[in-house]
């Protein structure tokens, strides 16, 4: 387990932007920025800054003649200090200080109000770039990071290894940033914020906490200040003590922090992304960027997956391309499928139109250094049976569906499924292709023919309006046709009309509205449409209309052939 | 030297033939059939235009027809297999062209009800009508379907155009739709493209590329248009097709107007379909309606010319 603390997240932030955006008009724009750009101006933060710089070293900060930052936040009603830069602590000043008073200690230091909200957007963009060390990464608010690295040290050739390659990365980013290895999550975050970051092995939990206070057990501060008042302070001296007066009295949260630090009890790490069952990825000892080469990788790792999805049988219905760019940027790409697929050329084929649909917004930068394509979903998938009954035939059109929705987008592509209901917006309704089709084939026209020739249902429209429009008719009342409307500002003299056909409103329902007759008209120039009249007249009283009810209203729904 | 470079033009140009389908998809009305040289070609690019947008809704109604017409009129339709049709081999060169009788007409509506009746005994899995790429494709832009309404499950299937067979892909732009009716023409599993492309003049290079794509796929491509404008394309028909009244307007409006009399005309889909372009042969104008009951064109029976006179008159040799 691997916890990453950004101790100056904010202040980094902060100096990023500012030496990314070299003329101050632009320094807003700034943070869409590469993550982890290198930065190649002189004033970069260097590797001296870590938590451990102390108020005598002599970092390039000291020299740079740089106002000192701190960052300020509102705490119930005073402004207190959330974080500072290094150069704010070399002049002593800490989080937790009253803004005023810093100001008065230093007036010199540059005070800039703390922005959470782009604080924790960082953390997660990092948080998707560590993606490239392990699948398993959980963001540890306000400004850490929890890596479970177990099965993946191997390769970056070793975990001191793949250490020191996050440490690079991050240095060159101009993180201030502290790093350590142990068995438990508790453990390697203790070690990360309060002990010496470095790398420890499982068993060691003990040897390793013993010394440290009892905050790095990351307890609530009321309940480390309780033990400090009983003169326990570090973690070594509540190991051994009997642990039924301690749950009593402190709580049984101190205990369950313990246990979990030293390993006795397990601790879930609650990952960003959900984890692929099956992922297939490959590194670039030089950048890639031109698309034939992603594609070839996409053919090349699909194969790979192909093998690992026949041994158990299963098919990919959702897939993810995730591109790791050099400046830290992510690309994550997925396609869906309306079948279990597992053909590696089928498999490129998506994204290609994928990459067709992205264009501008596939921009690979300086290149990108690593490529995951992940199996997001998996379905089981029969042995294929090529060229027995109509299965060739409806393969085909999967493959057309998925082509057509991995470039115009999954939505876009439908088909018409029939429902269980007399109201006939809802009655026939289209739904993505790609989950109908594994849905039931039929998608309920049998039961839908049966019922219509049950009911005796009139035809309906050929055309149906997305909701129907209002229009002007002069109708026979009670609940006769309308002789003439006006719709869409063109009138329209009826000649033949067919109804009323009564569809009653979703009474059960609050939204169900009231009852409509329906009529099939025709006018003199021979279109044909289908009307309905919201509303019965004899639902109207007199005194209703006096007091300026309206009266039922017409509105056209759907055209006719 | 020219003239052999024409016809290996001309040998070129000839529709595709599907593996045992014919090229032609016959509208089964014999006057069309004629003027069109055995039928609408397949492996071509058909336009059909409604004269203004009031009538979309009446091209559609023509575009889902074809799509709905079967080339092999010996195998009946899933929807009629219940039925035990025996017409004979051809049934639409024995009495299809000719109007039918009224009696046929009144009965059309209760006749479907039979037929879905009886389909639920027959066995209607998707796999039924295999090997003839009965499945449809229809392509719109969104606006398209904003302002004119979206194609209704019901109505297609009251229409006779079983909904399971189509696909419906809204586009953003035209060139979304374009492609993807390209694409949809490439694959073999579909039988008939419908695009709608509502706006804009038309792109006659796009037309090439579509009507090359039909050639290469075998299938039926219809281009839905509003409002057609006279410009060239490479398409090898161009219909206007707007609705047609059933009722005879002035006679009707003079009897008065009560509910009970206008119940008795019967609404049914009639088009006025002009032929106003033909690669292949001469033009002309039909009043043609749908059989709803057994998926159809038959000539209207009460065939009168609408206000576009037709340009050699073929109704007068029918009428």
């Amino acid at each position: 387990m691997l916890s990453l603390w950004l101790p100056r997240l904010s202040t980094d932030r902060i100096v990023r932007w500012r030496d990314s955006s070299p003329s101050p008009r632009l320094r807003g724009e700034g943070r869409g920025e590469g993550l982890l750009e290198a930065q190649t101006r002189g004033n970069a933060p260097s590797p001296a800054c870590h938590r451990c710089a102390t108020a005598g070293d002599l970092s390039p900060h000291a020299g740079r003649g740089e106002r000192a930052l701190v960052i300020y936040g509102k705490r119930g009603n005073a402004e207190l200090l959330v974080a500072v830069d290094e150069a704010a602590e070399r002049l002593g000043l800490s989080p937790g200080l009253a803004l005023a008073q810093a100001r008065a200690m230093h007036p010199a230091i540059e005070a800039i109000e703390e922005d959470a909200e782009a604080d924790s957007q960082l953390l997660d963009k990092i948080a998707d770039w560590c993606l490239r060390y392990t699948p398993l990464a959980a963001v540890d608010a306000p400004d850490g990071l929890l890596l479970d690295i177990g099965g993946c040290t191997h390769l970056y050739g070793g975990e001191q290894a793949l250490i020191a390659d996050l440490a690079a990365r991050l240095e060159r980013a101009g993180f201030a940033f502290s790093i350590a290895v142990a068995g438990t999550i508790g453990a390697a975050w203790a070690a990360a914020h309060h002990g010496e970051p470095e790398s420890y092995k499982g068993g060691e939990e003990r040897a390793l906490l013993s010394p440290l206070p009892l905050a790095a057990l990351r307890l609530p501060p009321e309940i480390v200040a309780g033990l400090a008042r009983v003169g326990l302070k570090r973690i070594g001296d509540i190991v051994d003590l009997p642990r039924a007066p301690l749950a009593a009295r402190f709580g049984a949260e101190l205990l369950r922090q313990l246990d979990r630090a030293l390993g006795r009890e397990h601790e879930p790490l609650n990952p960003r992304l959900p984890i692929a069952p099956y992922v297939a990825e490959q590194r670039f000892a030089e950048p890639i960027a031109r698309e034939e080469d992603v594609l070839g990788t996409v053919a090349r790792l699909a194969v790979r997956l192909q093998f690992a999805l026949e041994r158990r049988g299963d098919g990919a219905r959702r897939i993810e391309l995730t591109l790791f760019r050099t400046d830290g940027e992510l690309r994550r790409i997925a396609a869906g499928t309306s079948r279990p697929l597992r053909d590696p050329a089928q498999i490129r084929a998506l994204f290609v139109e994928r990459l067709n649909a992205l264009a501008d917004e596939f921009d690979p930068g300086f290149g990108f250094d690593m490529a995951r394509l992940s199996v997001m979903v998996a379905e089981p998938c029969p042995p294929e049976q090529i060229g027995i009954g109509g299965g060739e035939d409806s393969a085909e059109l999967d493959r057309l569906v998925d082509r057509l929705s991995a470039r115009l987008g999954a939505r876009r592509v439908r088909r018409l499924i029939a429902q269980d209901s007399h109201i006939p917006e809802i009655a026939a309704v289209s739904v993505p292709a790609q989950a109908a089709l594994a849905a039931a084939t039929d998608g309920g026209w049998q039961a839908y023919r049966h019922y219509c020739a049950e009911a005796e249902l009139a035809p309906r429209p050929l055309r149906l309006l997305a909701r129907p429009e209002p229009i002007e008719a002069i109708a026979e009342v009670p609940d006769g046709p309308p002789l003439r409307f006006r719709w869409r500002r063109a009138l329209h003299e009826v000649i033949a009309a067919d109804g009323p056909e009564r569809i009653e409103g979703a009474w059960w329902s609050e939204q169900g509205g009231p009852a409509r007759d329906y009529f099939r008209v025709e006018d003199k120039s021979g279109l044909r449409f289908w009307l309905f009249r919201s509303g019965l007249y004899r639902d109207l009283r007199r005194e209703d209309l006096a007091h300026g009810a309206a009266a039922p209203t017409w509105f056209m729904h759907g055209m006719y052939a | 030297m020219l003239e052999q470079l024409r016809q290996r033009l001309q040998a070129m140009q000839k529709p595709v033939a599907l593996d045992g389908a014919p090229g032609c998809l016959p509208l089964g009305v014999k006057p069309i059939d004629a003027t069109l040289g055995g039928g609408l070609a397949r492996g071509a690019l058909h336009e059909i235009a409604a004269p203004s947008e009031a009538h979309l809704a009446a091209a559609t109604g023509f575009a889902a027809g074809l799509a709905a017409l079967r080339s092999d009129a010996r195998a009946p339709s899933p929807r009629l297999r219940g039925e035990g049709r025996g017409e004979g081999v051809f049934p639409n060169t024995q009495n299809r062209g000719n109007a039918p009788s009224p009696d046929r007409l009144r009965h059309s509506a209760s006749k479907t009800r039979v037929n879905a009746l009886m389909a639920q005994t027959v066995d209607l899995s998707p796999h039924a009508g295999r090997g003839e790429r009965h499945r449809l494709a229809w392509i719109a832009e969104d606006t398209a379907l904003v302002e004119s309404g979206a194609l209704c499950g019901l109505g297609l299937d009251a229409f006779g155009l079983p909904p399971e067979r189509l696909l419906t892909v809204a586009a953003a732009r035209t060139q979304d739709l374009l492609w993807a009716m390209e694409e949809a023409l490439h694959c073999r599993a579909v039988g008939t493209v419908i695009g709608e492309w509502r706006h804009g003049a038309i792109d006659p290079v796009a037309v090439r590329r579509l009507s090359l794509a039909a050639a290469d796929g075998g299938a039926l491509a219809l281009l839905l248009r509003t409002a057609p404008m006279n410009d060239l394309s490479t398409a090898a028909t161009r219909w206007i097709v707007g609705a047609a009244p059933t009722v005879i307007p002035y006679g009707f409006r003079s009897r008065g107007l009560t509910p009970a009399s206008r119940n008795d005309e019967e609404i049914i889909p009639r088009f006025a379909a002009h032929l106003v372009r033909n690669r292949r042969g001469p033009t002309g104008s039909w009043i043609l309606q749908w059989s709803e009951a057994d998926e159809h064109f038959l000539l209207a029976p009460h065939a009168q010319p609408v206000a576009a006179p037709a340009l050699d008159r073929p109704h007068r040799q029918v009428a």
